[in-house]
């Protein structure tokens, strides 16, 4: 049960198609894989940070906290 | 929303037959009603018996406190929470909630890799064999975790999902579908965590074909 899908054309500058094509590689997905993820998670961060959540990466060690600036 | 609906079957317990029901990509208004409306009080009902019978809180079902209106409110439109939900004789049977954006791998051979964490997954009390003997419809559960790895096969995950499982659940995600249990997770209440590598998702599913 798949939905229907529409294709569009990304137009990437070298250093941008090179960075998705890494993701890609080292995540063994496709780059179209790669770019619905990112979407995904861009939607969602998004979504916390205009409810005013703040998002932190965590040190898992030291488990210091480092705020991630939502521009 | 365009909700995609395919065609299962579960298994009818009353009357001994598979019967044909319906596997949706969504958890609809349809859904949140059947919950508020039957589910609800149905479970209610059984917590009074147990609670009659003298059972310890312990041992009552876990999921009482989920509020399945608030969980979709508070992720509507969030393309990384797809819901699925299941509709039999019309009426919903089985509702789960999967996160395919956060969460990774733990088990040592795909450590890091994306996976979908089933976050939520529900049967209607009259279909729990902890709440009812024998329960409605069998089959829900395998229904919904085979709706999870096509999930996950769809956005190239290749099969791989996760999931804690609450006590009562232990033995069918062990036994049942064959995941790997990496035992209880200290940071989420110390529920059993439970992953399914591609090689596990693919024997999971030939034995549902089989069967």
């Amino acid at each position: 049960m798949m939905p229907s899908k529409k294709t569009m054309t990304l137009n990437l500058t070298d250093a941008e198609m090179q960075a998705l094509e890494a993701l890609s590689e080292r995540k063994d997905v496709s780059k179209t894989a790669v770019l619905r993820q990112a979407l995904r998670l861009y939607q969602l961060v998004e979504a916390r940070a205009e409810r005013g959540d703040k998002l932190f990466f965590e040190d898992e060690k030291t488990k210091d906290k480092a705020e991630v600036m939502m521009l | 929303m365009t909700v995609t609906v395919s065609p299962v079957f579960l298994f009818n317990t009353q009357t001994g037959q598979p019967e044909a029901a319906e596997l949706l990509d969504a958890i609809t208004d349809k859904q949140l009603a059947d919950w508020e409306g039957e589910w609800i009080p149905e479970l209610f009902k059984a917590i009074q018996k147990l609670h009659r019978a003298g059972v310890d809180r312990v041992h009552w079902p876990q999921s009482r406190h989920w509020n399945w209106r608030a969980k979709t409110d508070a992720l509507q439109g969030m393309l990384a929470y797809p819901g699925f939900s299941i509709v039999a004789d019309g009426m919903t049977q089985g509702m789960m909630l999967i996160d395919t954006a956060t969460k990774r791998c733990r088990l040592d051979v795909q450590k890091g890799k994306d996976l979908a964490y089933v976050e939520y997954v529900e049967n209607a009390p009259w279909n729990r064999p902890e709440l009812a003997q024998p329960p409605l419809y069998r089959g829900i559960g395998s229904v919904l975790i085979r709706a999870a790895i096509a999930l996950s096969e769809s956005e190239e995950m290749k099969g791989r999902i996760g999931l804690h499982s609450l006590p009562q659940a232990n033995n069918f995600y062990a036994n049942t579908c064959g995941m790997s249990d990496l035992g209880p997770d200290a940071s989420y209440h110390d529920l059993r965590y439970f992953e399914m590598t591609p090689e596990q998702a693919e024997t999971f599913i030939e034995k549902g074909q089989r069967s």
